[in-house]
């Protein structure tokens, strides 16, 4: 085994025993299975009865046709008066009852409950009513069926047109919402390495720098194979958590209810163009590695491992502005501010795909972006390797700042 | 001629580290270099590992420049120790072997062995951060000759270690010898120093103040050192032809000389001709030398 894989696998096999990773790991792989499967899994856990709602009806309409009941809510349609009901609710028997009275040619609604309903049930019901409302109020004007029909299902088709030849292969409504809800996936997952391999790549370096061990290992092997072995090691950790949270996913998408979680993800994929998915994945993977470069440099500026946390805060709170500018891109995915982040390399990752998945945007600027990323990490791969081998062996105090003029006073 | 450094010279915008050093190390040999803090021993190691640059100046092993050197052939003691905490001992040893290029199967006699010798054998699993100081070490000192390095640099392999350690390391350093290890070393105690080394060179804020034997450096001074039993005060000693200065012991005074020819002379005076008790003419002690070549007293 060459000298670069022993040190790379040394990291891997290191870290990805550590008790902290394997928990680290499965919390992961926990929240955002829990997130995922929410609803199943609040439907396995909390077995709930469906509520029970009484719908008094006191006109001449039948809604039995609009208050249909499902699994979270059961309707009856009892004929008893107000204080029968209420007496009901009083003994729990009902959740809730609604007493539906006609005032001034419209429709009027008294929900009755003894525990308050919750935000989501009171939003539900209280959308049906409106909707109920609607029909009572069509039906005064004595429509045929048909004609009511097409009020209240009437909608008007929107249709684009882009004179610029150039944007004329614009994206459907769908593209755009698979666009949103890749990229929500992707800025989530860039944000969670950045956070949590940053953190280890520049303590294992600072750990060895701090411990002394570093020295030996460059008396055998040259700065740059233990920068580069360092940040491979660092990748395949962060390849092989991902893997895995991807692996548990699919598993659980094409085993949970019949797979039929699986049939919408797989509609979103079939929606993503190409170019996003071949952007995106060349986005993922450079920043990625441009993220461990400067990992690995800051872990070599630290004297002690204990230093590390503050020397990575920069980088940290880049991740984060690229997060939040992601989150804010999601309404509005135009605004000047999401355009210039997705041309900064520490923020393309989140912003970009974004862009490209939701806007109309032109071909070469994802294609910029792309280039401006490459050469970033090129160049700050060659002037972190000059700098991490004559940092590597020189402790100092003080703030970051401090540490790199130590570097360049007693290097140079 | 195994390393040579020639007039080798590290500057930083303020400072020089190493100014204009130059020696040589024979295969097989014990070389100490001494000198009080900072002055520019670890610098020298690094600049004969590579790991720093010279400024100006040669090294070469075997007549190739250091860079081109195979780094298999080199073992290294840090001066602070430099271990994976949460690795096993085992596995530690293990690690550098095969970082040196050896493969398990031929390391695991080595690692038997030394373990074994070094009484290790209950701490094979024990993570290094649970070891005592002087387990620690020799986990280190192991680690840093488990490949059988054709030269092996100790950067102060004995500090922080109880006299019996001391004497482990010691011995095993002796045997590496006999193997045909040629070792670079650096120690501030001096009886260590004058008890391994053939050859050593004293350095004062970077530069050579001594390169050489042993035995060269003492004779250089001469037998200046007298060690008498008298009923003279020490004023009166003070007084007499060639005496530098007088240093009352616990087992009457020792004397320095301008030089030992003053021996005989002393010898007359004192004990005009009748039996003496004690009157005895030595060479100084490397500890003694070295204070007085940085700048302290001695005697």
């Amino acid at each position: 085994m060459s000298k670069f894989w022993l040190l790379a696998t040394q990291l891997y096999k290191q870290k990805i025993r550590s008790k902290s990773f394997i928990f680290s790991t499965l919390l992961y792989v926990a929240i955002v299975s829990g997130i995922m499967f929410w609803s199943d899994i609040k439907a396995a856990i909390f077995s709930e009865e469906p509520l029970k709602i009484a719908m008094v009806n006191d006109t001449k309409q039948d809604f039995k046709e609009v208050f249909q009941s499902d699994d979270d809510v059961k309707f009856s349609f009892p004929t008893e008066d107000q204080a029968t009901i209420e007496k009901q609710i009083k003994a729990e028997k009902l959740d809730a009852a609604v007493f539906l009275t006609e005032k001034d040619g419209r429709l009027n609604a008294e929900i009755v409950t003894y525990t308050p309903l919750e935000f989501n049930d009171q939003t539900k019901l209280s959308s049906m009513i409106q909707y109920a409302g609607k029909i009572y109020a069509v039906q005064q004007l004595h429509l045929t069926t048909e004609q009511a029909a097409q009020i209240i299902e009437s909608q008007t088709p929107i249709h684009m047109k882009n004179l610029d030849m150039q944007k004329q292969d614009g994206k459907s409504e769908d593209e755009k919402a698979a666009g949103i809800g890749a990229s929500i996936l992707v800025g989530s997952i860039v944000y969670s390495i950045v956070i949590s391999f940053l953190s280890i790549i520049t303590t294992d370096v600072a750990s060895e720098k701090g411990s002394r061990v570093l020295e030996v290992l460059l008396a055998s092997v040259k700065p740059s194979t233990h920068f580069l072995a360092k940040i491979t090691g660092t990748y395949l950790l962060a390849f092989s958590q991902v893997a895995l949270l991807l692996v548990v996913q699919i598993l659980l998408l094409l085993t949970v209810d019949d797979g039929s979680k699986w049939k919408k993800v797989a509609g979103v994929i079939e929606n993503l163009s190409v170019s996003y998915v071949v952007y995106t994945l060349a986005y993922l993977i450079l920043s990625i590695f441009l993220f461990l470069i400067v990992g690995a440099l800051f872990g070599s500026l630290v004297s002690k491992v204990e230093e590390a946390g503050q020397t990575m805060m920069p980088v940290m709170f880049m991740g984060i502005a690229g997060f939040y500018v992601l989150m804010s891109g999601l309404y509005s995915p135009d605004t000047l501010l999401v355009k210039i982040f997705s041309f900064i390399p520490f923020t393309t990752v989140m912003v970009m795909p974004l862009r490209i998945g939701a806007t109309d945007l032109s071909p070469t600027e994802p294609l910029i972006a792309l280039i401006i990323l490459i050469a970033t990490v090129v160049v700050l791969f060659y002037v972190s390797l000059s700098f991490y081998k004559r940092s590597v062996l020189t402790y100092s105090s003080g703030g970051i700042i401090q540490k790199i003029k130590t570097v360049l006073k007693v290097t140079t | 001629m195994t390393l040579v450094i020639d007039q080798v010279t590290k500057r930083y915008q303020d400072f020089t580290a190493v100014d204009q050093l130059s020696f040589t190390i024979k295969k097989g040999e014990i070389f100490g270099l001494i000198g009080q803090n900072g002055a520019g021993k670890t610098t020298t190691f690094r600049m004969i590992l590579d790991l720093q640059e010279t400024t100006e100046g040669d090294i070469t092993w075997n007549e190739q420049p250091m860079n081109k050197v195979n780094r298999d052939i080199l073992g290294y003691l840090p001066e602070e120790r430099g271990i994976f905490p949460t690795m096993a001992v085992e596995e530690q040893l293990y690690f550098f072997g095969i970082l040196r290029g050896w493969t398990k199967k031929d390391l695991k006699k080595e690692v038997d062995y030394w373990i074994k010798r070094f009484d290790l054998e209950d701490k094979r699993k024990a993570k290094a951060e649970t070891l005592s100081k002087g387990n620690q070490q020799k986990v280190q000192l192991i680690a840093s000759f488990i490949h059988q390095p054709e030269f092996l640099i100790l950067d102060e392999p004995f500090s922080g270690l109880d006299p019996v350690n001391r004497q482990l390391l010691m011995n095993a350093i002796l045997f590496l010898k006999e193997k045909g290890t040629t070792i670079l070393f650096s120690s501030h105690q001096m009886d260590n120093v004058e008890e391994l080394c053939d050859h050593l060179c004293v350095l004062k804020k970077g530069a050579s103040l001594f390169t050489g034997s042993l035995l060269d450096l003492k004779e250089q001074y001469g037998k200046i050192k007298l060690s008498i039993r008298s009923e003279l005060e020490e004023s009166q000693l003070n007084a007499l032809p060639g005496v530098k200065r007088v240093k009352k012991t616990k087992d009457g005074y020792t004397l320095l000389l301008e030089n030992e020819l003053y021996g005989e002379q002393l010898f007359q005076i004192l004990g005009k001709g009748k039996y003496m008790e004690k009157f005895s003419m030595d060479y100084l002690s490397l500890d003694e030398i070295f204070k007085d070549l940085v700048g302290g007293e001695h005697v």
